[in-house]
């Protein structure tokens, strides 16, 4: 039996909080994690460490609220529904009947990479939903971007006001619209100067050969063999079930290796495609998953007759 | 490494793939010399009738004239592979086993084989059996003093079923992205190149053709010179394992496979450090 808001709700009840003070914050987190408490419901919290502190200095000293060590700058979201369902999969056959998280990202999230941790939020709606799954994520109005918290409405089915009313959020889109639609991430600057390397109709072993001849050790070598890896699928996959042609294009910056992939192709049809593991045999998925977890930023981009996988290794935050 | 760097040396069982008998004879003429040089006996296996009475499938050129006496035998394949419709793969280890140390007893280093042997695979049941008997024999010459040079007509076979029989040597001068070879006396297999879609087919037959493990039920895949594997690959090895009732232990340098092996939860296969 479920508690609170999300009592009589099936499968993964997903809120945002976007509040303007810590003081706002505290009102609505405290008696949503005590209640979880209260109800006997494993109740835990992923926040940044200054967040984290704020709530712990309200909570009483035994109450039995699990921290979780906060999403760092370079997690994966790919990585994070991984880690979540291990833990959400083992409280459930512990016989949890709801589970409460209270998460936040961390700020870097709302920069370069933020397309992929929005194509995360709307999948939450998806790939928990076999889980009893209470989901509070809290967004701080003083350093979240507009346009960030315009997808946070988005992908998010219900949102807390700072009075603690619930109300449905009237920008959500359901997860299969919103995946769907052509997102523009922001264009590396490395991608306004002339590539390194520019291959047409690539073999996957050209491609990987390219990837691995452009390693100049700057890079660890677990960031390079992944990048190959990542390059090989994602050429195998444009040359399978793409369209011609198929371009390669490689850059290669002082901290970071970008490789973009395209075809004539308009990508996969999989709205989820990279983010969780193909269901049955979706082609090319378990390869786009692999890359996901890969790299250290992916994006897909469509366009009129061009689909655009967009590859890096290093450090993707460009934009701060 | 030591053991890695001893498997990758070439021990002398080359597959050669062949559409130019000018370059096979003086490939054969190199390797024979080698031979020579080396104090070992030389077979040249020949499906043409080597007494002269009948034309030989192509002149013996890449013979010697200069040869110790006695040290280069001239051998008509009916004679060496002679066991039914298709080679019998045990037996005929077991045959050139004899003529090795034969050799031996004789005063010889051991027994170098030039052999075209074309004729020998031309159906699919001939390819499967002589693709095993060059997985057995590949792991007796590991062990003991015998070498070959493996010659195929790509002109007669085809890529597929050259490629299908390149694969399983240490050397070749076939285009194929990996090799799966013995790599110690023992029951460890070296695993070299690059597996990728191109050739998940390929490898899953060469591995079909691979002796299973020894009692501990570990098929040891020493992978020092494996540039590159998939996941579609571990998740065939995982496959092969499990329905083998073994484990495969992929020792390799790289970082990926392990990270593959992790995300994809496989049981049956683990990623060691290349040793």
């Amino acid at each position: 039996m479920r508690t609170g808001a999300a009592a009589g709700h099936q499968g993964c009840y997903h809120e945002a909080v976007c509040y303007g003070s810590d003081e706002e914050l505290l009102a609505v987190v405290r008696p949503f994690l005590l209640d979880g408490v209260s109800a006997g419901e494993p109740t835990m919290v992923a926040l940044g460490e200054r967040t984290a502190a704020l709530v712990r200095a309200v909570l009483p000293g035994n109450v039995p609220v699990s921290f979780l060590a906060p999403v760092a700058p370079d997690t994966r979201p790919t990585v994070a529904i991984r880690a979540y369902r291990r833990i959400l999969d083992t409280l459930v056959a512990d016989g949890a009947r709801q589970i409460r998280v209270l998460g936040e990202l961390h700020p870097m999230a709302f920069g370069a990479t933020w397309d992929w941790w929005a194509r995360y939020e709307a999948a939450m709606n998806r790939v928990y939903d076999e889980y009893p799954l209470w989901s509070v994520c809290a967004y701080d109005l003083r350093a979240t971007p507009a346009a960030v918290l315009a997808d946070v409405a988005r992908t998010h089915p219900r949102l807390v006001t700072v009075g603690g009313r619930r109300l449905p959020s009237p920008g959500y889109r359901d997860p299969v619209e919103y995946l769907a639609e052509p997102r523009l991430a922001p264009v590396d600057p490395l991608q306004l100067t002339p590539p390194v390397v520019e291959l047409l109709d690539p073999t996957p072993v050209q491609a990987r050969a390219a990837v691995s001849a452009a390693d100049d050790g700057r890079l660890p070598v677990d960031a390079v063999e992944d990048l190959v890896m990542a390059v090989s699928e994602a050429v195998t996959n444009a040359l399978r079930h793409g369209r011609p042609p198929v371009f390669l294009r490689l850059w290669v910056g002082v901290d970071r290796t970008v490789v973009t992939v395209s075809d004539g192709g308009s990508g996969p049809l999989d709205p989820f495609a990279g983010l969780v593991p193909p269901a049955g045999d979706a082609p090319g998925g378990l390869g786009l998953w692999i890359t996901h977890q890969s790299c250290s930023h992916v994006t897909m981009e469509r366009a009129a007759g061009a689909f655009t996988l967009r590859l890096t290794a290093g450090n993707p935050h460009f934009l701060d | 490494m030591i053991d890695q760097a001893r498997a990758d040396q070439a021990y002398g069982h080359v597959c050669w793939s062949s559409d130019d008998p000018a370059a096979f004879d003086s490939r054969a003429r190199e390797f024979v010399d080698e031979g020579l040089a080396a104090g070992e006996r030389v077979w040249y296996v020949t499906a043409g009738d080597p007494t002269g009475r009948a034309a030989p499938r192509r002149p013996l050129a890449g013979l010697p004239a200069d040869a110790p006496p006695g040290a280069v035998q001239v051998v008509a394949l009916a004679q060496t592979y002679r066991r039914g419709p298709r080679v019998d793969p045990s037996a005929q280890v077991d045959a050139y086993a004899s003529v090795t140390e034969a050799a031996l007893a004789a005063g010889y280093t051991g027994l170098r084989v030039v052999a075209d042997v074309t004729p020998l695979v031309r159906t699919p049941a001939q390819l499967d059996a002589f693709a095993r008997y060059e997985h057995l024999v590949d792991r007796y010459m590991r062990a003991r003093p015998m070498s070959a040079l493996c010659a195929y007509d790509r002109r007669e076979l085809g890529d597929r079923a050259v490629a299908e029989l390149a694969c399983l040597h240490p050397e070749t001068n076939a285009p194929v992205l990996f090799r799966l070879f013995a790599a110690d006396p023992g029951r460890a297999y070296a695993l070299t190149g690059e597996l990728d879609p191109s050739n998940h087919e390929l490898f899953r037959q060469a591995l079909s053709r691979v002796d299973p493990p020894g009692p501990d039920g570990r098929l040891v895949l020493r992978a020092a010179g494996l540039r590159y594997i998939d996941h579609r690959c571990l998740l065939h090895l995982d496959d092969h394992a499990r329905r083998h009732g073994l484990t495969v232990e992929l020792r390799t340098a790289g970082t990926a496979a392990a990270h593959l092996v992790e995300l994809l939860g496989l049981s049956r296969v683990r990623v060691a450090g290349a040793r």
